[in-house]
């Protein structure tokens, strides 16, 4: 067993996991969507791109180039959040949080497609 | 090759591979990049834990402040949110500190801040700490350089020469090549050489690399598989590098002209078995001069003008000394081609060496030679010839004072080692003198700027003296005695259009065409020095000499003979007005004009 790919295996899960426990629910309720959750997938997917860097692969490539996508949306997802909860006037309506939550699905795909990317490089890993 | 992904990759890069002509050539400049990338991503690899540790320590942070209860102004239980945490946080860390806000601190928020600042502060200094080490990294600073070298070289996009070695002969061809307005890249193993280049004042961007040329890969990063590299010279003091590069130029680069330097006869063969290079002895071309001095003044007068450059002043004749005697101190590698080459002029030669055992050559006196018996024991005052060929600069300049006080008569030849004795030796005024380094540079020069004036200084030493004399005089009954320019002409249809049919019919003499355009009685300000036909070639031809539409022509005369010449070839009414003597218009309204009345 080799701790790296335990460690860089969980925080890619738990990136999806977080991201997609967040994205779930009515996508216009407030209510449905923990802002803690949003946090902590923001964090883990930070944490997950920094540790694809330095992969010399293709496939590791391709890994970073999801992991960036997904911070991108996500980091999207809570600078509308913030602003809808300090900035704007109404606060968090719920076409604020459709948005947010529509932001966070985008990251949710990049991130789906980060765990295929892990399937596929554990499917084709021999043991030698 | 361990998924599929990766397999279909490299068959797609490896399909479009085959098409290419030079394919090792790219391998070897592939496997140097894939060396620098890596070096670049074991960077990235080490800035994972320090990054790592700071997102983790502001996640914590951050999140405590948003967890911990608070108070507003008026007493009233408040949360805060994350974007004040994250703000707080951001100017804690980094500590610039702004307060507290939006509202004062409870003691809770004061105490998981005070944890706060110590954690983050730590994590910034690792942080940032670890990039700067990371900058300062040797490695990362070659990886860099590396990278760097490789785009310039990729970005040049005019023909290129790729040389390997840096010392004092690079040095001075580098410097010729560039007022010439010649590019080339450089690769040498010594760090102090590249840093002086870098300061040396070029034109151009020299592009330079600290790598062993030794190494394919440098090599193919430096550009030997780059389809504008013309030519590789390899100047190296380490001969065996020399050798290295040949072979790695024959092998990945089939035809590309290759100049190696090298004093051992046996490193010449081993590098002739790749390819075809160009081997340039020092020592083997210093004896040439001195038995062309000696056999022929005029010949040598000629060669070393033209060898000289532009602008040159003719250097004046030797007086070579009569038949005799000859005294050579030092019997290494330049003492044994000097003896070889003045005893096949059939002189007496007398080699002095104390290294040498005397069974090798019956001749050789094994003593030192600054000893003023070992002088006299050489018969040195009945000889005519002295050659002081040590490679000490110190040696050389006691043995020609010592030989000169013994026989002031003496014709004396000496070899200067180190450029910084250059004073000296021109003080001492010998009647030939050997800068190893210079003639490299002089050899290498004169074959890649004007590779007919090589060809020219080659084969002319065969026509004899009276032959060069008479060169001589008519070059400078033409131009003078300061060396005019020299240019190649082609007279192909692309740059002599106006001769196509001239040459075609095979009437066009040399002295026909070397006309001014002004006055055709008055001969421009050149001489041809040589016409090469496709592998013959001819040596100074004269008046009568008839040309042909292959030929390529290496002229020596004035720079405004140059631009008259130039008219000539282009412009149909000039050169018909130059060959026939016609005034014919030379607009196309006239041209119609002129024909429908005649």
């Amino acid at each position: 067993m080799n701790l790296e790919k335990v460690v860089f295996g969980f925080f890619v899960v738990l990136a999806a996991t977080l991201n997609f426990g967040f994205f779930i629910g009515d996508i216009a309720d407030p209510a449905l969507h923990n802002r803690y959750e949003l946090f902590a997938a923001v964090v883990v997917n930070l944490i997950a791109t920094v540790l694809k860097f330095g992969d010399r692969t293709q496939i590791g490539a391709v890994h970073l180039a999801t992991s960036l996508v997904a911070d991108l949306q996500l980091i999207a997802a809570a600078l509308v959040f913030g602003y809808a909860v300090y900035v704007s006037a109404e606060g968090l309506t719920p076409a604020a949080t459709a948005s947010v939550v529509s932001l966070s699905g985008g990251a949710l795909v990049a991130n789906i497609v980060s765990v295929v990317l892990l399937v596929i490089e554990t499917v084709s890993f021999h043991r030698r | 090759m361990a998924n599929p992904l990766l397999a279909i990759w490299f068959q797609l890069i490896g399909r479009n591979d085959d098409r290419e002509v030079s394919r090792p050539g790219r391998y070897a400049a592939a496997a140097s990049a894939a060396q620098a990338s890596a070096t670049v991503f074991l960077v990235m690899r080490r800035m994972r834990a320090p990054l790592i540790v700071l997102i983790v320590i502001f996640a914590i942070t951050v999140l405590g402040l948003t967890l911990i209860p608070g108070q507003d102004e008026q007493g009233r239980p408040w949360n805060m949110g994350f974007f004040d945490a994250f703000y707080i946080m951001s100017y804690t860390a980094s500590t610039i500190g702004f307060g507290e806000i939006p509202y004062p601190f409870t003691y809770n928020q004061r105490m998981w801040l005070t944890i706060s600042i110590y954690v983050t502060v730590v994590g910034w200094a690792y942080a940032i700490g670890s990039l700067l080490a990371l900058v300062q990294d040797r490695a990362f600073r070659q990886a860099l350089a590396l990278q760097h070298f490789r785009r310039k070289v990729a970005r040049l996009r005019e023909p290129f020469l790729l040389l390997a070695g840096y010392g004092r002969t690079g040095d001075l061809l580098g410097h010729w090549l560039d007022a010439l307005g010649r590019r080339f890249v450089v690769l040498d193993s010594d760090e102090d050489q590249i840093n002086r280049l870098e300061l040396g004042s070029y034109y151009a961007d020299v592009p330079a690399l600290v790598a062993d040329a030794r190494d394919p890969g440098c090599l193919g990063v430096a550009g030997l598989a780059h389809p504008s590299c013309e030519a590789v010279v390899a100047l190296t003091d380490d001969e065996e590098t020399n050798l290295a590069v040949v072979m790695a130029a024959a092998l990945l680069r089939p035809g590309l002209p290759v100049i190696a330097h090298t004093t051992s006869r046996v490193l010449a063969a081993r590098m002739r078995a790749f390819g075809h290079p160009t081997v340039v002895n020092p020592f083997d071309c210093f004896s040439e001069h001195l038995r062309i001095s000696l056999k022929a003044p005029a010949a040598y007068q000629l060669m070393t003008w033209l060898e000289s450059g532009p602008g040159a002043e003719l250097p004046p004749r030797g007086e070579p000394p009569m038949e005799g005697a000859w005294v050579v101190c030092g019997y290494g590698r330049l003492g044994r081609e000097v003896t070889a080459e003045l005893r096949a002029g059939g002189s007496r030669v007398t080699p002095i060496d104390p290294r040498v055992s005397a069974d090798e050559d019956a001749a050789v006196v094994v003593a030192d030679g600054s000893d003023p018996s070992v002088l006299a024991r050489a018969d040195l005052v009945h000889a005519v010839g002295f050659v002081a060929g040590t490679d000490s600069d110190t040696t050389n300049l006691s043995l020609v004072a010592a030989a000169r006080r013994a026989n002031p008569a003496l014709f004396v030849a000496a070899r200067q080692n180190r450029s910084a004795s250059a004073s000296l030796f021109a003080a001492m005024n010998v009647d030939v003198l050997l800068v190893p380094a210079d003639v490299i540079a002089r050899e290498v020069y004169a074959q890649l700027s004007t590779p007919l004036l090589w060809r020219f200084l080659r084969e002319m030493p065969q026509m004899g003296d009276a032959w060069a004399a008479a060169l001589l005089d008519r070059l400078t009954g033409l131009c003078g005695t300061n060396l005019p320019t020299m240019w190649k002409v082609r007279l192909s249809p692309k740059e002599a259009p106006a001769l196509r049919d001239r040459l075609a019919s095979g009437q066009l003499r040399l002295a026909d065409l070397l006309r001014s355009p002004h006055d055709r009685d008055e001969p421009l300000q050149a001489v041809a020095l040589i016409v090469q036909r496709g592998e013959e070639c001819f040596l100074a031809p004269d008046g009568d000499f008839v040309l042909s539409g292959e030929d390529e022509v290496l002229f020596a005369g004035w720079y405004a003979a140059r631009r008259w010449l130039d008219t000539t070839l282009v412009v149909d009414a000039v050169r018909e007005y130059v060959l026939t003597g016609r005034r014919v218009p030379e607009s196309w309204i006239w041209r119609k004009l002129t024909r429908t009345s005649a």
